[in-house]
């Protein structure tokens, strides 16, 4: 296990920002933070990071304590902030190349491909680019050291589509090479998209997690009797959501024939399947669907 | 440990347990913050450099032109180093240093430039303004996350900062020596004949130990405050408003006696340049190696509590 915390608790005064987070990574996996502002992401992965001391609970990284090991745990780690700033008096080349020697790194080839996959001149100064291509040069100093973990805080601010499309891709790979990526995210479709795993924060406590494969088995069914429906049959991953007189609304993650069995000995006027996606567990959380 | 990639296609391997020396990563941070300074030292060196030197035109036409023309309309120099520095002018004693002075002494003129206001206040700017962005500067403009998101231990972020000083320092004490040597060769200082004219420049030599001390002791009591802040300007305005403070009071304390109490209290009581110069007995006076050890365990305190509280605290997030 790479990752590792344990009712991970930071309190900031009286106000709790993170709430006994108990979370596990895998080698190799992506895994994405959801929750709408306040709701603990950023202090979960500052916490990480070492940056701050853990109210209660543990965190490791390769086994490492993430605030009494910090250092070794950040060997491990590469670390896009959310809020980034940069030493706008180096160039982007001269950032990479510092970072790259407080991890002893020499530049490597991965340097100069980045830089061309994601189109940024990396020997112009930091002031003179825009925060968008600032991101990029900061997306590069941490996707060029190949760490074991990459831990991004909300990546895709400031990108345009298609520099999002390209990090969504960055990213795969990374997976593929066996780099585990934690990141954080406001942006559901993009989560949806790269993610392995899913973890939604409401209020510091980690209220969901779910694979996308699992997630992608789930379908929202809602279907208009004819008549008074009786009790819904018990079907292994059926899940009622709602119940509007004859119009039911549920959830269903079993084999389809099973459903539409059950379907065709009843009284259906209308019918719609439609694969549930990861909006539809977040606004169980944080607020409701349209 | 060395961790090997899961999947068998990929080719690289993680020397991710491997120890990174912290020699190599605190020259890094050294060369990185040198790189900073590259236009602030050589411009507040050259402030000290040419203060200095025009001191040294300055003393030179005292102790020479000024005084001679008060000989000449019959005033007794010692009567005049009475009016300047007792009495209603012992305000300029208490800036300047005047207790020993012999105005018509080139050397002694000289010395004060080691003590004037200025110079500290050179000095002091210097020591604040880079001490107070050492971390809090990083802090506020959002870097140290950038920085401590690398694998670097706190306390070699301070080491670096303790090594910039031991660095830039004599870059300053030296620049204004080097003012004081070139000032008094222009004006040939350097070749007088009169005794009372003539420089002894290598005696202002031990005295650059006191200078540099103030600065580290300036220096390390910012950085605590640095290491404990969230804002650069809030500590950039503490750290001025102490050092105001401990001046005032140590110039106070010598024209008020009830505050004389206070004075050890301030760094400037133990900044003492000028009896090192003036005396060639200084090495005998157990004042100035009380001063050199209270100003060199000031700074040592300062940047050990810096160092116990910045490992200590957590970071904030950037605004």
């Amino acid at each position: 296990m790479l990752l590792r915390t344990q009712q991970l608790t930071k309190d900031y005064g009286r106000f709790r920002a993170l709430d006994a987070l108990d979370l596990e990574l895998q080698p190799g996996e992506i895994c994405g933070v959801l929750g709408p502002n306040g709701s603990g992401k950023s202090t979960a992965l500052r916490l990480l990071l070492g940056f701050m001391r853990p109210t209660a609970g543990q965190a490791w990284i390769a086994g490492h304590d993430c605030w009494h090991d910090s250092v070794h745990a950040r060997r491990h780690v590469t670390y896009l902030p959310g809020e980034l700033r940069l030493y706008e008096n180096m160039t982007g080349r001269q950032l990479i190349s510092f970072l790259g020697r407080l991890r002893q790194q020499s530049p490597n080839g991965d340097v100069e491909r980045l830089a061309k996959t994601f189109d940024i001149d990396i020997a112009r100064p930091l002031a003179q680019l825009s925060s968008g291509m600032k991101r990029k040069v900061a997306l590069l100093a941490v996707l060029a050291p190949r760490t074991p973990l990459v831990i991004l805080d909300e990546p895709t601010n400031t990108l345009d589509p298609t520099m999002r499309d390209e990090l969504m891709g960055q990213l795969r790979h990374a997976r593929d090479q066996g780099q585990t990526v934690l990141f954080s995210s406001h942006v559901l479709s993009e989560v949806e998209q790269v993610c392995d795993r899913v973890a939604i924060l409401q209020q510091g406590r980690l209220a969901h997690v779910q694979t996308m494969a699992e997630l992608r088995e789930i379908r929202r069914v809602r279907a208009r009797f004819g008549g008074v429906v009786g009790p819904l049959p018990e079907l292994p991953g059926l899940r009622s959501v709602e119940r509007h007189g004859a119009e039911v609304t549920f959830e269903y993650a079993g084999p389809l024939r099973d459903l539409l069995g059950w379907l065709a000995r009843q009284d259906v006027l209308d019918l719609k399947i439609e694969p549930l996606g990861l909006a539809g567990i977040y606004h169980r959380y944080h607020g409701t669907e349209a | 440990m060395i961790l090997w990639c899961r999947r068998p296609a990929c080719t690289f391997q993680h020397r991710a347990g491997e120890t990174p020396a912290p020699q190599t990563m605190t020259r890094t941070l050294v060369f990185k913050l040198l790189r900073d300074y590259r236009v602030g030292l050589p411009v507040v060196a050259l402030l000290l450099f040419l203060f200095q030197l025009l001191w040294s035109v300055v003393s030179k036409r005292i102790s020479t032109e000024v005084l001679l023309e008060f000989s000449r309309r019959g005033i007794d120099l010692d009567m005049l180093g009475n009016i300047v520095f007792q009495g209603p002018g012992k305000i300029i004693q208490s800036l300047l240093g005047g207790e020993n002075i012999r105005l018509d002494h080139t050397q002694d003129m000289l010395s004060m430039a080691y003590v004037h206001p200025l110079t500290q206040i050179i000095l002091c700017v210097w020591a604040i303004g880079r001490a107070s962005g050492g971390i809090t500067g990083e802090i506020d403009r959002g870097t140290m996350e950038l920085l401590l998101a690398q694998p670097i231990r706190r306390s070699q972020i301070i080491l670096a900062h303790f090594i910039i000083d031991v660095l830039t320092i004599p870059v300053l004490c030296l620049s204004m020596w080097a003012g004081t040597c070139v000032g008094a060769y222009l004006v040939g200082l350097t070749s007088a004949t009169d005794p009372k004219l003539q420089v002894h420049l290598a005696a202002f030599g031990p005295a650059l130990i006191n200078v540099g001390l103030l600065v580290f002791a300036v220096s390390g009591i910012t950085m605590l405050l640095s290491a404990t802040g969230r804002f650069r300007g809030r500590v950039l305005g503490a750290a001025v408003l102490l050092a105001l403070l401990q001046f005032l009071v140590n110039v106070i304390g010598q024209l008020w006696t009830p505050m004389e109490p206070l004075r050890p209290c301030t760094v400037f009581y133990w900044y003492q340049p000028q009896p090192i110069i003036l005396d060639a007995q200084w090495a005998t006076r157990g004042m100035i190696w009380a001063g050199f050890g209270v100003l060199a365990a000031v700074g040592a305190m300062g940047y050990a509590l810096a160092w116990v509280t910045f490992c200590r605290r957590d970071l904030p997030a950037p605004l």
